[in-house]
């Protein structure tokens, strides 16, 4: 049967020289800022109670935008809240304007203390001043969000179509025989939910992804499925290994080991104006920008 | 919501303009993000087709195929105190399930379907609008909404609190829609939730406490109440006009338990639509009515092909016209008209010849269709179909 409402993947050349790295920031910087607004997503949306689909709608939707624009023109903070905003109305589980901007002042305040008390070690220990009720805070995130969700339609063509891979993650447990297993279904979930703050959910299909998250929980639990060809599991669900190696690539990456000072600066560029003072302090010319892609 | 009727500048067409303002207090409102993302994907002779979107900073304004008007206010002009004839029933019903079972196959529930937003154009053409309501489904994991379709066309599963409901709620309208056309007025008319289930349960019964029971346990978000012990009612004694086909059909369709209801594309190879006598078809309309619209559609993925098969009757009664009433060819024939009449003939012969191969290849695809989906699952089955993906925008 055929279906017209496929899912969206970026193309090849979309994948290869992103809107942002055109701008000139580096590859590295742009995937530490997609992650950090996946976490900002995922922080907001425990606050609000929000359910993990609207979450996880969200998560993809921001991943996608940054496919079509450059961080140079909207902030990872303003999008991420247009997106939750979007996918909570996708989802049927809509969110109170109010109270998604009352978190994200939240979220934004602490991230501004994260990075003053980084520069200015005598800072106090962080405490939320909530908004003055006659300042400008609420509407100026209000706008935010209105434009962000409004962008975020018109730049992805209002192709809103996401499928999540819960339900597939739960079929291939099913047929591997592994759902007795609290450990295996857990932790592929968590893969499958960490996976959210990488892109691959905007470049591959999700039988991919969820076989990906299958490989690396059963390589961490020791547990061995038949993998010599021509009986390779994975084929069962028509997912080419070099695209599965490159999915968990993605995950064990969010994982490594982080500076200091790579984890400041990405509090640092949550928001448009930020980013395009560290662009103008930090030009890379095409050569820099390939050398930090090929580190 | 107010349609403007405008002309496209490219195509010389008419179409229909939607003005969306986009609130400060909540953007962009989400039965607009719905219609705009569905519709776009969804290109059906029997779905109103949405040609473009235009977005500024306070409005979107979405350009539609423009249709004269909906399946009430033709029912309230063309009907007997609203009640349509057979052939005009039939076809329009036809054209109602072709258009919803084209949404299912493609994993869209409408969830609005009421006479209001069945759009009718010159040509007899039905065609479902306003997907304000509807949504994309998969494994049916998600719950959804409750607060969906206009009260008097809403499925009782969804009345008892449903919330993981499927494409059934679409056909629970559709039979609502279906006796509404045959008698010229809506068949439930109930105040409120509590009362449109009761009205429900005096034509098709009280349904036994086992059937409440399963369906309370196939959607565990509904709660059981105690309710009056009704009869069924038959439908032949409601709807005395109705053939004994058309009554089989409703029958299927007003299943109170959604997991019995018939299918949108089942439907469509019912006998009341393969069946080739009735006594009753034979008439011509009165010159100057709209035309019986075409039941036989050709297969919508053929739908782009410039001339619709319509029933030949009616194409000469076209022939005739053409010279008085522009308002029966088509945009493309249109040129034709008036002069060179020996063209115009030759040119409508060939439709004619067209249209009959069409329809002869339409019927007997619809019934390889019908077959092959007979042996493929219903909706809602556990099994897993792996979606397809495409690169690219």
């Amino acid at each position: 049967m055929e279906h017209i409402l496929l899912v969206p993947l970026a193309s090849h050349s979309q994948i290869e020289n992103t809107p942002s790295r055109e701008d000139g920031m580096p590859h590295g910087l742009e995937e530490d800022l997609r992650a950090y607004g996946c976490k900002m997503i995922h922080e907001a949306g425990i606050l609000l109670k929000q359910k993990q689909v609207a979450v996880a709608t969200a998560q993809i939707i921001f991943q996608r935008f940054w496919f079509v624009t450059s961080m140079k023109h909207f902030g990872i903070g303003d999008i991420g809240m247009g997106a939750l905003y979007l996918a909570s109305k996708l989802e049927e589980c809509v969110l109170r304007m109010r109270d998604l901007i009352n978190i994200y002042d939240v979220l934004l305040q602490r991230e501004t203390h994260k990075v003053k008390s980084h520069t200015h070690p005598q800072t106090k220990k962080f405490h939320y001043t909530p908004m003055s009720y006659f300042g400008n805070t609420f509407y100026d995130l209000k706008d935010a969000i209105v434009v962000s969700e409004m962008q975020i339609l018109k730049r992805l063509g209002f192709n809103m179509h996401i499928t999540l891979p819960y339900n597939t993650l739960v079929n291939y447990l099913r047929v591997l025989g592994l759902t007795d297993r609290d450990d295996v279904c857990s932790r592929a979930w968590g893969y499958l939910n960490d996976a959210l703050q990488t892109p691959v959910y905007a470049i591959y299909s999700v039988p991919t992804i969820v076989t990906a998250a299958i490989v690396l929980t059963t390589r961490h639990l020791g547990i061995s499925l038949p993998s010599t060809p021509p009986d390779c599991w994975w084929e069962l669900f028509d997912a080419d290994w070099e695209d599965v190696w490159i999915v968990c690539g993605h995950v064990m990456r969010l994982y490594r080991q982080r500076s200091v000072e790579d984890c400041i600066r990405v509090a640092a560029l949550i928001n448009k104006k930020s980013v395009r003072e560290w662009l103008e302090k930090n030009p890379t010319t095409g050569d820099q920008a390939m050398a930090v892609i090929r580190s | 919501m107010n349609y403007i009727q405008g002309r496209s500048r490219t195509t010389n067409e008419i179409v229909a303009l939607k003005e969306i303002h986009l609130d400060a207090e909540e953007g962009t409102p989400s039965t607009a993000i719905r219609e705009i993302s569905l519709m776009k994907e969804l290109k059906h002779v029997n779905i109103v087709r949405l040609h473009d979107v235009i977005h500024t900073e306070t409005k979107l304004v979405l350009i539609f195929e423009y249709c004269d008007q909906d399946l009430k206010k033709y029912m309230d002009q063309h009907g007997d105190r609203g009640a349509l004839d057979p052939m005009t029933v039939r076809s329009f019903m036809y054209q109602l399930l072709k258009g919803t079972s084209f949404c299912h196959e493609n994993r869209v529930l409408h969830r609005d379907l009421k006479p209001q937003n069945l759009l009718i154009n010159r040509k007899g053409e039905l065609k479902l609008g306003d997907f304000g309501l509807a949504r994309a489904f998969g494994v049916p994991v998600n719950t959804f909404s409750n607060e969906v379709v206009t009260l008097w066309y809403r499925a009782p599963d969804v009345l008892l609190g449903s919330r993981t409901y499927n494409t059934s709620i679409d056909v629970w309208s559709c039979g609502c829609i279906f006796a509404e056309m045959i008698s010229g007025v809506p068949l439930f008319r109930g105040r409120d939730n509590q009362d449109q289930l009761l009205h429900i349960m005096r034509i098709v019964g009280t349904p036994e406490d086992r059937v409440l029971r399963k369906i309370a346990t196939e959607s565990p978000e509904i709660t059981l109440k105690q309710y009056p012990r009704y009869p069924k009612t038959p439908f032949q004694q409601v709807l005395p006009k109705a053939s004994a086909q058309a009554i089989d059909l409703l029958e299927r369709l007003l299943q109170f338990d959604p997991s019995k209801r018939m299918t949108a594309t089942e439907a469509l190879s019912h006998p009341y639509f393969t069946g080739t006598t009735n006594p009753s078809y034979g008439l011509t309309p009165p010159p100057g009515s709209m035309p019986p619209p075409p039941y036989n559609f050709p297969h919508p993925h053929a739908h782009q092909q410039p001339s619709q098969p319509q029933p030949q009757q009616q194409q000469q009664q076209q022939a005739q016209q053409v010279p008085q009433s522009q308002a029966y060819t088509h945009a493309q024939s249109g040129i034709y008209a008036q002069q060179d009449a020996a063209r115009l003939a030759q040119a409508q012969a060939m439709a004619q010849a067209q249209a009959a191969q069409a329809q002869a290849h339409a019927h007997a695809h619809a019934q390889a269709q019908a077959q092959a989906q007979a042996q493929a699952a219903g909706y809602g089955g556990v099994q897993y179909a792996p979606p397809q993906y495409a690169h690219g925008r």
